[in-house]
């Protein structure tokens, strides 16, 4: 007989343990190339002038400011392009590292940003009037009746008012609409010194490989923003043809919005993931919300829960059936996909308890390989916690919850009571070492949690968070 | 950052850099020898007819005209006219002038063009024209110091204006 034996049967938990790690360090090194393709990028700026012969032309101190002046110019502006494609919503960049960190990175790029076009300005006028052995004001007139220059002193108004704008103390005092419409400006600011940038200098003359490089860039950020930011987003709508089907009160404040649409698999959203929603009745079509899915959507049904934050959001709670939604998205990388270790803790604090729920639905789990905690300040705060214990039993997850408020003048995120039994994140999770822990909630709240997943002595990579201060 | 993001961001930025450097050393090079063409054509036209050819035989008698210096200036049929420069090419642009001679005297000089390359050299040309032009106007001839700060279009400037000068054969 030389029937063979059928092949192992015990190796699926222990591919998809490995598949994790190959898939997590695959994507680390697409981050990494990612970052080095941003900083190439910008040595390729200082190269354009390199190769143009720029050095040659430094003899004396104007002509250095000018030189400087140039590529802060070049530099500055491969930034702001860069800052463009960061805030486009690539699919890549969103899979690779999440929104939210390429949106932190976009922040840190801002000041930096305008300093260097700032800089750009003020060395071309100093080294050029110092060349023409004129003196500054005379310079900025004679700048500024130089064809395309206007424009260009208009794009760096704008910037400075973009800039300001996004200062966090200023920030605060305008609402998100008035300050995105503000910001929106960018795209103005970085348009209108495109001509000045082609004609009055001779790094980007008409014939030369370095224009072409130039309005490639230009391209790729313009076109990102066009497809990924406007073009799909509108098409998907459309498509999909979401309308408001009920609203559901869950709890005081909090509400689930039952969505109804065509195809709605097709969008293959994942456990975990949100979308930034748009209901268009006369009070809040102006208002676009991030919200998760707190469930994973059907081929006709989706359903996102929403608690009460701004006047925007409550007024949700007074939608119609029958609403139109346009939604862009899914976006997200709080997903099972995004694991790298064989074991699962999940922490939820009130509202975020929706894409914990998702992910719980969308994963597929051994009994005992997750764990799951959620918490809450009283017992107006266990909404969905029903739906939750009901998928961590049918998984055979560990469900534990935390109810009460936190002790006064402490920073822990856990409640007093908790705390007092002697309860850490590692007695919860007792295998976190070997987890990646998930955690959504109120952003102080999430920090603190994560402060002690860290000195516990997990690393960053087994830390996912999802928050939508952005 | 990760380590190997920022090994990576460092490798590949300092290679796009050395190549720029390496592109750019090799355009100044070749560039920085002003190369002047020709001339064109175009001068047989702008010299037009009142060019009066008598003195063609003069700029062979201007060599003599040394020993014969008592006779030489009133003999030599002074020369009148138009004389376009080679063009003279730059990195910002080519340059050409013209000299209207009237009685082997030169009354003016004309830019037919200047360093256009980009906006910036337009304004550094228009800045430095005007002071040639003076200049080349009291020294008659091209043996004038450059504008400081345009010294690629005083090169130039100059270089076109003393060829003009040469085919007016006119000696200072």
């Amino acid at each position: 007989m030389s029937v063979r034996t059928a092949p192992e049967v015990a190796a699926p938990p222990h591919t998809t343990d490995r598949t994790r790690r190959v898939r997590s360090l695959r994507r680390a090194r697409a981050a990494d190339v990612l970052v080095a393709v941003c900083w190439s990028s910008v040595a390729a700026a200082v190269s354009l002038y390199l190769a143009y012969g720029g050095l040659a032309e430094v003899t004396d101190v104007g002509s250095a400011l000018t030189a400087a002046g140039v590529i802060t110019g070049l530099v500055g502006t491969d930034l702001i392009l860069i800052m463009l494609v960061l805030a486009a919503r690539l699919p890549l960049i969103d899979r690779l590292v999440g929104q939210d960190t390429a949106m932190a990175f976009h922040r840190q790029l801002g000041k930096p940003a305008l300093y260097l076009i700032l800089a750009h300005g003020v060395l071309l006028t100093i080294g050029y009037a110092l060349a023409d052995g004129s003196t500054v004001v005379a310079e900025t007139v004679s700048l500024f009746q130089s064809p395309d220059m206007p424009l260009a002193y208009l794009g760096v108004g704008l910037l400075v008012a973009v800039v300001v704008t996004s200062l966090v103390a200023v920030r605060r005092r305008f609402s998100y609409e008035a300050w995105h419409l503000v910001h929106l400006l960018s795209y103005a600011a970085v348009l209108v010194a495109l001509p000045h940038q082609l004609s009055a200098g001779g790094v980007l003359a008409e014939g030369t490989v370095q224009r072409v490089y130039w309005i490639a860039l230009y391209v790729l950020a313009f076109g990102s923003i066009a497809v990924f930011r406007f073009g799909l987003p509108a098409l998907r709508s459309l498509r999909h043809g979401v309308r408001v089907a009920a609203i559901e009160p869950v709890a005081p404040g909090v509400v689930s919005l039952h969505l109804v649409g065509r195809d709605l698999d097709r969008l293959q959203t994942v456990g975990g993931q949100y979308a930034i929603w748009r209901f268009w009745s006369g009070k809040t079509w102006w208002h676009a919300h991030p919200l998760s899915f707190s469930a994973v959507p059907t081929s006709t049904t989706a359903r996102i829960t929403v608690r009460s934050l701004g006047a925007g959001s409550d007024s949700l709670s007074r939608l119609r059936p029958g609403t139109r939604v346009s939604l862009e998205g899914p976006y997200g990388i709080f997903t099972d996909a995004h694991r790298t270790s064989p074991k699962l803790a999940l922490v939820a604090a009130g509202i975020g308890i929706t894409p914990v729920r998702s992910l719980l639905e969308h994963s597929e789990l051994r009994p005992g390989e997750a764990t799951v905690l959620l918490r809450g300040t009283d017992s107006t705060q266990t909404y969905l916690w029903d739906e939750v214990g009901v998928l961590s039993a049918a998984r055979g997850a560990t469900l534990y919850s935390m109810v009460g408020p936190r002790p006064p003048g402490l920073a822990t995120w856990m409640s007093a009571e908790a705390l007092g039994r002697g309860v850490t994140i590692t007695s919860v999770f007792p295998e976190l070492l070997d987890s990646d822990l998930y955690v959504c909630g109120p952003q102080v709240w999430t920090d603190l949690v994560v402060r002690d997943a860290k000195a516990a002595g997990l690393p960053d990579r087994q830390i996912h968070v999802e928050r939508f201060d952005w | 950052m990760t380590k190997r993001a920022l090994l990576l961001s460092v490798l590949s930025s300092t290679a796009i850099l050395v190549t720029g450097w390496q592109l750019g050393s090799q355009a100044t090079s070749s560039v920085t020898a002003t190369v002047s063409p020709a001339e064109p054509a175009g001068s047989a036209g702008s010299a037009p007819a009142p060019t009066p050819l008598p003195s063609s035989s003069s700029s062979s008698g201007g060599t003599s005209s040394g020993t014969a210096s008592p006779s030489a200036s009133p003999t030599t049929a002074a020369v009148s006219g138009t004389f376009t420069g080679d063009s003279v090419q730059t990195r910002y642009g080519a340059v050409q002038v013209q000299i209207t001679v009237a009685s082997g005297t030169i009354s003016e000089v004309t830019a037919l063009h200047l360093t256009d390359a980009d906006g910036r050299s337009v304004s550094i040309s228009n800045r430095a024209a005007p002071v040639l032009r003076q200049e080349a106007l009291a020294a008659q001839s091209a043996q004038v110091q450059g504008v400081s700060g345009a010294t690629y279009t005083s090169q130039a400037y100059l270089t076109s204006l003393q060829s003009a000068i040469d085919q007016a054969g006119i000696t200072p």
